[in-house]
């Protein structure tokens, strides 16, 4: 019997070492990656078969500190404590030396056997930055290759060091700090040793120090007397150094990430400056990057929706002929009427992904690899201010732009809950493709261009008015931007296509189910005939309050699905594409602003359900319809004066 | 204002200019993760630029550019080279 050969490595870096390229190749899955600072933040595992060996690899999401920060560093360091993987494979940016050694000095605290990629050694090159290698692995006594991940160059050394050094037995070189700091560890790790913790003690002891909260509860459950000692020693610190101690023990580590970084870098100075610095200039400009902006993101949207209308069009045509293919086939029943509602949702939402989301999805990945989107953050930073979050929620903006679902997927990138939830609710009320479709084809057609964008506006300043409430209302600390700026990069087409893949599947899997199910309910509803009672029963809100035919109610509640059937059954029911006939510029006007705010698509709801739990998500949900139908009310009566 | 010796925030460099960290004001976190980024006392950092109506800063430390927000940038004094 063969024993089994199996390595089990965790991937652990910041933000753009291109930690995810790596485990791309590795493990030949997909996921997404960019050049768009801490963004993995689920854990990815995939596996590698390699010289006989099974080897687990997991990557971990970019971490800044392993002092929790955010959730996703919690996780992080978690997982490498509690795990206890054979290797970490710390990945550092050559290009950001010394930042990174931060981070590898409280991995080596872990304890944990590291081997480190000295990666992106080429663009280092390109800089002038040389590392000396060999000199690093003396200095901190584990393993170092050199890598170049997007070209797959160093890659199975890795994995090679790896099985070389699995069963040779590994010496903890400890570094040491300052003397009292030092006294101060050791005594908490001598008192350590009576309590049962899963972590390193010495580890455990400079967390203590630190005034890490979760490692301080931790050993408060278990003997509150050590934290008094741990008290009296950051105390007696913070007396001798005038800091906090927390920040003493942050200052000694960067100073020696400093003196390694000192020892083996060696920079070649007056370089030129690089196409990229010359490109940075001119794209985070004071006047010149705003009208780069605008012109970039003006492209892209004339672009996608242009090519989206044409797409959704020709979609529109093949449907047609499939719906009637249907009815010919499964006939006019109950069921057969049912089965369509679930296909057709299944259509729509094909309908929304590929000719909008997809092209959508490869534009904003295309400007993500470069590095653009980090400099759009920057030139946003201080609107998005004003909404209480920062700029990179000016991203989830964009996005919803095409599409809520995907817009409010990518608030993940945000450090908070709190902030993630603000920009989420924020998103939800961006007019997307489809309440675009609703705006142009009702209002732009038949009330005036001006008035279409008249309603853009009055969007944006309405977002920038909730933001400044919620912001006031949500609990929780406003958070700075933090933001490395990566280098501009030539896009790499195999990592665009799948990041636009990945996100395109997660479009569809997140919406499908609710889609479906809802598109099945509503149809039931309406074959069984409620339809009219339901909407004479809100007539008091659409005829009375809204002053729009009763008709709307239905129109509303179709509108749940996905808002443009608003304006595709109200063609229905008039029996018309020339909604003049029936509405004056008055009530369409009114039922645009119903349509645009009154509630998010199901789609949405879900990704709201799904992130932040169905209490939030319904809180919001019926917020808004609240609100819609106040909002769109007082709108109709001021309009009484323009029309 | 009173007269005496003004202070210098990173977010009041001009634009290419270097100086060095004197002292990080506000809160511990804040102080925390600046620090875990290599911004600390003694520190040399450099600005690049700011974005319009008094925005973000973006500025080089250790040879990496980050973009700083512009209330956690007037926490940082620094002194000019």
């Amino acid at each position: 019997m063969t024993e089994e050969k199996k390595i089990n490595i965790v991937l652990a870096g910041q933000g753009n070492s291109g930690k995810s390229t790596i485990f791309n190749y590795l493990t030949g899955l997909h996921q997404h990656i960019g050049n768009w600072p801490g963004k993995t933040i689920e854990k990815l595992e995939g596996t590698l078969y390699y010289k006989g060996y099974t080897v687990d690899v997991l990557d971990l999401p970019g971490i800044y500190s392993l002092t929790t920060y955010s959730v996703e560093e919690k996780i992080s360091r978690e997982y490498i404590i509690s795990q206890k993987p054979d290797f970490v494979i710390n990945i550092i940016d050559s290009t950001n030396l010394e930042r990174s050694l931060i981070f590898t000095l409280q991995l080596l605290e872990l304890q944990c056997p590291v081997i480190i990629a000295l990666n992106m050694v080429d663009l280092a090159k390109k800089k002038g930055i040389t590392i000396d290698s060999h000199k690093f692995q003396e200095i901190i006594n584990v393993p170092v290759i050199r890598t170049v991940a997007s070209r797959g160059f160093g890659l199975t050394d890795l994995i090679d060091k790896a099985i070389e050094v699995k069963d040779q037995k590994r010496e903890f070189r400890t570094r040491l700090y300052g003397k009292e700091i030092e006294k101060g560890i050791s005594e908490l790790s001598g008192l350590l040793r009576e309590i049962d913790l899963p972590y390193p003690q010495r580890w455990t002891a400079i967390k203590l120090l630190e005034k890490d909260s979760e490692i301080t509860t931790m050993v408060r459950n278990l003997n509150p007397g050590i934290l008094d000692t741990a008290g009296k020693l950051c105390a007696s610190l913070e007396e001798m150094h005038g800091h906090d101690s927390s920040l003493i023990i942050a200052d000694e580590r960067s100073h020696h990430a400093s003196q390694i970084s000192r020892e083996i870098v060696n920079v070649l100075p007056h370089r030129k400056a690089t196409l990229s610095d010359r490109l940075d200039a001119v794209t985070t400009h004071k006047v010149s990057g705003y009208l780069v902006m605008i012109l970039i993101l003006g492209g892209m949207f004339m672009t996608v929706f242009s090519l989206g209308n044409w797409l959704s069009g020709l979609f529109d045509s093949l449907f047609a002929s499939w719906h009637q293919w249907w009815t010919e086939n499964a006939g006019i029943t109950f069921l057969a009427s049912i089965g369509w509602a679930a296909i057709e949702s299944i259509l729509a939402l094909v309908q929304i992904a590929l000719p909008y989301i997809l092209p959508f999805y490869i534009f904003l990945y295309i400007l993500e690899d470069w590095g653009y989107i980090a400099r759009i953050s920057f030139l946003m930073d201080n609107l998005m201010h004003k909404m209480g979050i920062h700029g990179k929620g000016c991203i989830s903006f964009i996005i919803g732009f095409g599409c809520n679902v995907p817009g409010c997927l990518s608030c993940r990138i945000m450090e908070t809950k709190r902030e993630r939830f603000i920009t989420a609710v924020l998103v939800t009320f961006i007019p997307c493709s489809a309440v675009s479709v609703i705006i142009f084809g009702l209002v732009g057609k038949y009330v005036g261009l001006l008035w279409a964008f008249g309603l853009y506006v009055f969007a944006m300043a309405l977002i920038l008015l909730i933001g400044k409430i919620s912001s006031k209302l949500v609990p929780g600390e406003p958070v700075e931007l933090i933001m490395p700026m990566p280098d501009y990069k030539t896009p790499h087409v195999a990592t665009i296509l799948s990041q636009t893949w990945e996100a395109l599947k997660e479009f569809i899997f997140i919406a499908a189910p609710i889609v479906i199910i809802s598109g099945v309910i509503i149809q039931a509803i309406n074959l069984a005939g409620w339809m009219p009672a339901i909407s004479d029963f809100i007539s008091p809100v659409t005829v009375a309050w809204l002053g729009l035919p009763a008709v709307t109610g239905i129109l509303l509640i179709f509108g749940v699905l996905r808002k443009e059937l608003i304006l595709v059954m109200l063609a229905a029911f008039l029996g018309t594409t020339n909604f003049s006939e029936a509405l004056s510029s008055q009530q369409m006007m009114t039922l645009a602003v119903v349509s645009m705010f009154y509630v998010p698509c199901v789609a949405t709801i879900s990704v709201l359900w799904k992130d932040y739990g169905w209490k939030r998500a319904m809180a919001v949900c019926l917020i808004e319809i609240v609100f819609a139908i106040i909002l769109a009310g007082i709108v109709s009566r001021l309009l009484n004066f323009v029309f | 204002m009173e007269a005496g010796k003004k202070e210098y925030s990173v977010a009041d460099l001009e634009d290419n200019t270097n100086a060095i960290i004197i002292e990080i004001r506000g809160g511990k976190k804040a102080a925390k993760r600046l620090a875990d980024l290599g911004l600390k006392p003694g520190a040399e950092v450099r600005a690049i630029r700011q974005a319009l109506f008094s925005g973000p800063v973006q500025i080089e430390v250790n040879g990496s550019r980050l973009v700083l927000g512009r209330g956690l940038a007037e926490k940082i004094i620094v002194e000019q080279k």
